[in-house]
């Protein structure tokens, strides 16, 4: 088998398995107790992505240059490194709705490249003069795997906003105790003042005098909660896990942003003597940046926690899709790559 | 101005009774105002007290820091969708006063504000420089003060009611301090001990890193007036084998003539192009020579895209290219050289032409248009029709007069700039590109207590909630 009947073969199953592990996904969210649903989606995923990488590699060997020169092989590294973070995510959250969300863009971006692109526009092209450097690895790879850990940190503050819909939230201090209790020996609080805890069954209470400390208690915390205090540990909300996870992934992304829009100013000042001409795509990489800044910024605002940062964070999805598809739509500039210079 | 923002080196939950939320308490008094005095010197005060009590305030106000991020950003979003630098005649027929586009953007409107060069109007780069006092006042004002406070290693907490506000706390009966330090240690905390009290700490360099992010922005933002102050730039079309000196300059800064180069030039030897077989273009290149007074070579290199020639703070770069001429001879005559010259094409690809007389009267001619530099021209007759086409060290017959094709000479065109703030601006790049990563990293801090015989243990981090919950469950479970 060839390299090209392989890449044909390669970016169908691509897709056909990301199809699959959307549905197992879904299927997930919709029955939370069935067994091993989670481990099937994790392996789909897993298969996607080993098959993506090792589409990229074939055309790797085929065209003799790392493949990032045309929109189907970025659209196929983007789709790798949502499939990458989206592990990520899922090890940092341990929650099976990471996977609902990354599936289907994944599955939508390879849909996009394999079935919809035309032919013409999928085959490997000589790079054009301005590209042949090696920052264009740098760079465009930078951007790319940026583009896709923004994606997946926007995506979970979406699933963050639609997880709280309608609720009023309050972040971190507050807790509404869904989370796991688990056989407790000590006492655990989450600010000890807001702790308005539902009653935990009967069943999970730990069972009386075991190395707790039941009897110091009110000497200690007689102040506000005494009546309150639960025995058991209780864990960051739903809530509270998507949104610092979303955080943590968009905190990811943000740096490979900075040093992707960095390694291009270098390179566009070594190449043709400007680090920025404010030219559309740079602009738009300027604009992807200063909207995740001012999310990041949000965060540590006092009384902005929880949907209004959520909200940026959701934005910050449609600016990286102007930013990577929609600037080229414009067909101006340098990242159009069909002229020199 | 009393605004109540926590900005990143600020606990916005503080559990000590320190007044750890606001470092500066209070840092500037109400100066009293002077009961006598020159009207002058009283004005001078209230224009400090107005600096001190509220501009500065204003300026350090992380909410105005975010409302300014995404105003640039939503008035850089106009440059990208109305086209920059074009012509009157280009925006009067793009955008009619009637009908106007949405009702209001008509080509006076867009004229009047300046859409038509967002990034350089005055109201643009007023906004970047209210960002950059913003950016001034937070580093200096918040973040620095701020980092005192993290630095302390005695940040010990005394009494049982502190724990209480912690998001994560916990206490256990019959432990002792020593029980958690090799926990925390494992963990590669940095522990504090003093009697029965507890402080550790990791991460740190994720409270610092966001400050050095600022202060590399405000680098990169000197060296960006530095470079737009003394730096130029300059394009010259130079034909293969000519010598030139830089003279085209078409932006250069108020201070950029110390810069421009007058005592060398630069002779181009050859320009020429590689094409890949299937005839696309695979590579241009200038072989250039520099020199000095005396027209001594001083340096040489054959540059192509994305790689330059520099010489004294002056870069060439291959940029452009054009024909410039078109060398014939007309049946035994000695070769002539006639100039080229680009025709608009309609946009459909650039074309090179011009006319050559085939009679010794000019009363009769034929026109020859070229498209690359692959050696081959298009021969049109009198009335505009192709009369063949025509291949370097080939001739043909036309009008009765063999007409021979030596050689088409090519120009390069090359972007020559100086930029002295290139230095700092590459400075800050590389200060910002490790500290953005850096900043990463959450800082993590634990307090311990014992009183009576129980240990009660709290913990907070900044950024990484999540991973820290585990941490700190995984240390409980351990203790018990």
């Amino acid at each position: 088998m060839d390299l090209v009947t392989l890449q044909g073969w390669l970016d169908n199953a691509s897709f056909g398995v990301l199809f699959a592990t959307m549905l197992v996904y879904w299927g997930c969210v919709a029955f939370p107790t069935a067994p091993y649903v989670q481990t099937v989606g994790s392996t789909g995923m897993a298969i996607a992505n080993l098959s993506i990488a090792a589409l990229l590699g074939a055309r790797w060997i085929d065209a003799g240059y790392f493949p990032l020169s045309n929109l189907y092989e970025s659209l196929f590294f983007i789709a790798w490194g949502i499939t990458a973070v989206h592990f990520i995510a899922e090890s940092m959250s341990r929650s099976r709705l990471v996977g609902a969300f990354t599936a289907p863009t994944a599955m939508a971006i390879t849909a996009f490249a394999a079935l919809s692109l035309p032919d013409a526009m999928q085959h490997a092209e000589p790079l054009v003069p301005a590209l042949k450097s090696n920052w264009l690895m740098m760079h465009v790879s930078v951007m790319l795997l940026s583009y896709a850990c923004l994606m997946v940190g926007a995506l979970l503050a979406i699933a963050f906003l639609i997880v709280t819909w309608g609720q009023t939230v309050e972040l971190r201090g507050s807790s509404v105790g869904t989370g796991a209790y688990r056989d407790a020996k000590y006492r655990l609080r989450r600010n000890g003042a807001a702790v308005t805890l539902p009653v935990a069954p009967a069943s999970l209470a730990p069972s009386g005098g075991t190395a707790v400390l039941p009897t110091t208690a009110p000497s200690v915390t007689a102040s506000s909660t005494s009546g309150a205090v639960t025995l058991s540990p209780q864990r960051l909300t739903l809530a509270d896990t998507l949104d610092n996870i979303s955080y943590r992934i968009i905190g990811l992304g943000f740096p490979l942003l900075t040093v992707g829009i960095i390694a291009g100013a270098v390179w566009a000042n070594e190449a043709w003597g400007s680090y920025w001409s404010w030219d559309p795509k740079e602009t738009w990489a300027l604009i992807t940046w200063l909207v995740f800044a001012a999310y990041l910024h949000a965060r540590i605002t006092k009384g902005w926690q929880g949907r209004r940062p959520a909200l940026l964070a959701a934005s910050g999805f449609a600016v990286v899709w102007i930013c990577y598809l929609g600037v080229n739509l414009l067909g101006k500039g340098l990242h159009s790559y069909g002229w020199f210079l | 101005m009393g605004f109540s923002i926590s900005v990143v080196l600020m606990p916005s939950k503080s559990p000590s009774a320190a007044p750890a939320s606001s470092p500066h308490p209070n840092p500037h008094p109400p100066t009293p105002a002077p009961a006598k005095g020159t009207r002058l010197s009283r004005v001078g005060l209230g224009l400090r007290h107005y600096l001190k009590r509220e501009l500065l305030p204003l300026l350090a106000d992380l909410r105005l820091a975010i409302a300014l991020l995404l105003a640039i950003a939503l008035f850089s979003t106009l440059g990208t969708v109305i086209e920059q630098g074009e012509s009157l005649a280009f925006y009067q027929s793009n955008y009619p006063a009637d009908p106007a586009l949405f009702g209001f953007l008509s080509w006076r409107v867009i004229l009047l504000i300046g859409l038509d060069h967002v990034y350089r109007t005055w109201w643009f780069l007023a906004l970047l420089i209210l960002f950059g006092a913003s950016l001034t006042t937070c580093t200096f004002k918040r973040q620095i003060p701020a980092l005192r406070w993290f630095s302390r290693t005695w940040n010990f907490y005394t009494t049982p009611r502190q724990f209480e506000k912690f998001a994560l706390s916990a206490e256990f009966a019959d432990r002792s301090l020593e029980s958690v330090v090799p926990l925390l240690e494992k963990r590669r905390y940095r522990v504090f001990q003093r009697d029965n009290l507890l402080y550790a700490h990791k991460g740190l360099v994720g409270r610092i890193a966001p400050v050095v992010v600022h202060a590399s922005m405000l680098l990169i933002l000197v060296g960006a007036i530095i470079g737009s102050m003394t730096g130029f730039f300059a394009q010259e079309m130079v034909p293969s084998g000519e010598t030139f000196r830089v003279q085209n300059v078409f932006d250069a800064g108020p201070w950029a003539e110390r810069q421009i180069p007058k005592d060398w030039s630069v002779h181009v030897n050859r320009f020429w192009i590689d094409y890949t077989p299937e005839g696309g273009i695979d590579q241009f290149y200038s072989d250039l020579s520099v020199l000095d007074d005396q027209g001594a070579e001083v340096k040489r290199k054959t540059i192509h895209v994305n790689e330059p020639l520099r010489y004294k703070g002056v870069t060439l770069y291959q940029a452009d290219w054009a024909i410039a001429a078109i060398r014939i001879h007309l049946n035994n005559s000695p070769v002539l050289q006639l100039p080229m010259a680009q025709i608009n094409a309609g946009g459909s690809g650039r074309l090179w032409g011009t006319w050559i007389p085939t009679k010794p009267d000019l009363s009769e001619g034929v026109s020859v248009i070229a498209k690359d530099l692959q050696g081959t021209v298009i021969i049109y007759d009198q009335q505009g029709q192709i009369a063949g086409t025509l291949r370097q060290g080939m001739g043909a017959d036309v009008n009765g007069v063999q007409l021979g094709l030596d050689e088409l000479v090519g120009s390069t065109g090359l972007q020559i700039k100086a930029d002295p703030g290139i230095p700092l601006v590459y400075a800050g790049f590389g200060l910002l590109m490790l500290s953005v990563m850096l900043s990463y990293f959450s800082h993590s801090q634990v307090w311990g207590l014992v009183e009576g015989d129980t240990l009660f243990m709290g913990g907070k981090t900044n950024r990484a909630q999540v991973a820290f919950e585990r941490e700190m469950v995984a240390m409980f479970d351990q203790l018990v």
